[in-house]
């Protein structure tokens, strides 16, 4: 029982994955749906959660923006992952001027909050969910081009790489089969780290209006809503408020845990402590 | 009867039908002199007062104007002493006070009044009233205190419009070009100005006016689009506008509710500069009207107080018509025969994607809902006030359902669906030469009821292309903490008027 409650992180992970991929078939109401004479109702048989200021099924809504919150955050951070392995690749590789340029603009995005750095790409791109998308994951990008860059010097120095140089293997073919593999661990953990911060970001975006269209259901959205009726339907404010903040713990719980098994250094780490 | 008297008539009808506003009962204490008033009602769009688009809350309290909207609606001189209008309707004279100086020390003029109606008509070409001022022919100063403006054509409105275009030194900074730090003789300063966020006044301690203001300075609030409601009961806001649905909430808190004379009109309207081929046909707009009820919307913005209504004019008054209103064939919801003239059009809604442009207010997302039901997609962008106006202005859109606050002349809703008006994305940039002729016609009418069948004539024309869609009336409401006294909120959004205003309003401790 014990080894059940502490796997918790998981536990919620798995649940807000389940709920998120099978959202469209659950037999949840319109999370569109308005029903006006209907506003800011308490928990019933109908709606479970209550109704929010629109009349709009609470837990329809809560489902529908699992769904969607963790869609943006996991594309937004497949686009950091990618942009940020690619280009820090890339500036390992080619060196020089390259490799200058690159990092100089991952040192300038990393001067910003990500948070005012995706409001400010906002402004550039225009609200929606694609631009939010795009937004966060060029935010969060640095955080994958350091991890990138520390693993190709470490790896660069190790005698097998040496080795590959010698008989004549490409540099891009010693990325590939030697660096990139050996990175594996350690990008896994920075995502489950840049995950929660992403659907945080996308959260607080959303609640400044600044997100994806006010109608659509991510959390940031329904806490936005809900917040300005905290006093007549609190339970509205309570349950995102809540996934959000369970969703976020846990990642961050889970991120931790995987540093520790796969990163080599966070082993070192957790044999010290 | 001379077209004077019908001038004077045109000015009470236009306002007709108003409500007085509820008034805490005065306690009968001596005003109190000093203190700062933090106040949240509308934007600030731009520092020039001659080139604004309309949204007018906050500038008069640094500029005033030649006459003045009263709190029952009626129009009175302000920076004029009296008028005088010629029996044809086509030369208005004004008998400008004495005493009444600029915010630098410079005692005002008729020359100074000419020179703004000159750069109102002559170089300002998107202002609120630059169309109107077109009418001027000349512009004459027969005394340093008299000034004669003579019109190519009678015009109504002109009295209740001149209330609206703001005397600014010609010395302010910019003039030439776009006034950046405008010098008037309101009660208070232009002092700093954050957009979209701040503008704090100081008072002006030679305002002509004696013994006024009583306020040491106002600041307002700008951010906008904000529930105001908890700021007024902590005590964060003095004055504030607030949503319908807090007001019970307020009035709990001992928080005064009033609400302004005229009302806003809440519409939808569609894309007719550059309509999308799918928005051409007449059947696809009738079907999108056919979506939207009438009563659910405007009951979710302004309760059991708002009004639905197919027209620009509030139910009731002179400019409405009861016969038009029972032809409404958008009156309520028909999804059925909205559907079916989709299917006669060959639309699948499905296979569409509307873009919707809209402020950050929560009825539109009740529209987008409702015409969501038809099956379209739709893709919505709800801005603030200066990202929608860029936004609308660029015409990539199809509907926007929007509110127009209070106004100080009927003609000033018309104004805007003018080919030339001001602001006229909000209406979808209509370009109608024939609705401008009728619009013309019910300016020049040679009597109140004339007019009233004109301006009618022009909106069933509206109607009948559904360049827009009527949907209803609801006033709108301004939360008064309890230690604020001399307070009254007015006919439009004007917060110095003839009879009173932030000049006159105190606090206590």
């Amino acid at each position: 029982m014990s080894r059940v409650i502490k796997q918790w992180p998981w536990l919620i992970l798995g649940l807000a994955v389940v709920i998120a991929l099978l959202a469209p078939l659950l037999p949840t109401q319109d999370p569109y749906y308005q029903s006006l004479l209907a506003r800011n109702l308490a928990p019933s048989a109908q709606h479970w959660l209550g109704t929010d200021s629109f009349g709009r099924d609470v837990l329809a809504r809560l489902v529908a923006g699992t769904r969607l919150t963790l869609l943006v955050a996991v594309a937004a951070t497949c686009i950091a992952f990618v942009g940020g392995v690619g280009l820090g690749l890339l500036g390992c590789l080619a060196g020089g001027v390259t490799r200058t340029v690159i990092y100089t603009g991952f040192d300038m995005i990393l001067t910003m909050p990500a948070i005012l750095l995706s409001l400010a790409l906002m402004v550039a791109l225009g609200v929606g969910t694609g631009s939010v998308i795009l937004a966060v994951g060029i935010a969060f990008m640095p955080l994958f081009a350091y991890v990138t860059r520390a693993i190709h010097e470490r790896e660069s120095a190790a005698g097998y790489v040496t080795a590959a140089r010698v008989i004549g293997v490409s540099p891009l073919t010693i990325a590939w089969r030697h660096v990139l593999p050996n990175a594996i661990g350690t990008l896994l953990t920075q995502i489950a780290i840049v995950m929660p911060r992403a659907i945080t970001t996308e959260s607080v975006l959303s609640f400044f209006g600044m997100g994806v269209a006010p109608d659509v259901p991510t959390w940031g959205r329904i806490i936005a809503t809900a917040a300005g009726f905290a006093e007549q339907a609190p339970l509205s404010l309570l349950f995102p408020v809540l996934a959000l903040a369970l969703t976020t713990l846990s990642l961050s719980l889970v991120g931790t845990r995987l540093r520790d098994t796969l990163d080599p250094l966070g082993k070192q780490l957790a044999a010290g402590a | 009867m001379h077209r004077r008297t019908l001038i004077q008539l045109f000015a009470a009808a236009s306002c007709a039908g108003l409500f007085p506003p509820l008034l805490r009962a005065e306690t009968g204490a001596a005003p109190k002199v000093g203190g700062t008033l933090k106040i949240a009602l509308m934007g600030l769009d731009t520092s020039d007062p001659h080139r604004h688009s309309g949204s007018i809350s906050v500038q008069q309290v640094y500029v005033e104007t030649l006459t003045s909207v009263a709190n029952d609606g009626t129009v009175k001189p302000f920076l004029a002493e009296r008028f005088e209008v010629s029996d044809d309707g086509k030369v208005f004279t004004f008998y400008l006070r004495d005493n009444v100086q600029f915010h630098n020390g410079r005692t005002m003029t008729a020359q100074d009044i000419k020179a703004n109606l000159e750069r109102v008509r002559d170089k300002v070409s998107a202002g609120w009233l630059s169309t109107s001022m077109k009418l001027v022919d000349t512009i004459s100063v027969t005394s340093p205190l008299t000034i004669r403006i003579e019109l190519k054509e009678s015009f109504a409105p002109l009295l209740n419009l001149l209330s609206e275009l703001w005397i600014v030194a010609p010395e302010s900074e910019g003039w030439d070009e776009t006034i950046r730090h405008p010098i008037g003789t309101g009660p208070f300063t232009f002092g700093t100005w954050q957009a979209n966020q701040r503008f704090y006044a100081p008072a002006f301690k030679q305002y002509w006016q004696a013994g006024l203001p009583y306020l040491d300075a106002v600041d307002f609030d700008l951010r906008g689009d904000r529930d105001n409601s908890l700021s007024l009961r902590s005590g964060d806001l003095h004055v504030a506008y607030v949503n319908n649905e807090r007001l019970p909430s307020l009035r709990s808190d001992n928080v005064e509710v009033q609400f302004l004379g005229d009302t806003s009109w809440y519409f939808m309207s569609f894309n007719n500069r550059k309509p999308r081929s799918l928005l051409q046909d007449v059947r696809v707009r009738q079907a999108i009207a056919l979506s939207i009820d009438k009563s659910a919307y405007m009951s979710f913005i302004g309760g059991q107080e708002a009004l639905i209504s197919n027209q620009l004019t509030r139910p009731q008054t002179f400019y409405w018509d009861q016969a038009l209103e029972q032809r409404d064939t958008f009156a309520r919801p028909n999804l059925a025969q909205a559907r079916a003239l989709l299917q006669s059009a060959g639309v699948d809604p499905a296979q569409h994607t509307l873009k919707v442009v809209s402020w950050q207010a929560d009825y539109a997302q009740v529209a987008v809902q409702m015409v969501r039901e038809l099956g379209f997609k739709i893709e919505h962008q709800a801005l603030d006030d200066i990202g929608a106006q860029r936004a609308l202005a660029q015409y990539d859109w199809d509907l926007a359902p929007f509110h127009s606050g209070p106004r100080a002349d009927v003609y000033l809703r018309y104004a805007r669906l003018q080919s030339q008006g001001p602001s006229p994305m909000l209406w979808g940039g209509i370009q109608d030469a024939e609705l401008d002729r009728l619009i013309a016609q019910a300016v020049d009418a040679p009597s109140a009821s004339v007019a009233r069948e004109r301006y009618l004539g022009a909106w069933q024309h509206v109607m009948d292309r559904l360049y827009t869609l009527g949907i209803g009336h609801s006033a709108d409401a301004i939360g008064v903490a309890a230690n604020v006294h001399g307070y009254q909120t007015g006919f439009t959004w004007s917060q110095n008027r003839v009879d009173s205003g932030l000049a006159r309003t105190w606090l206590s401790a």
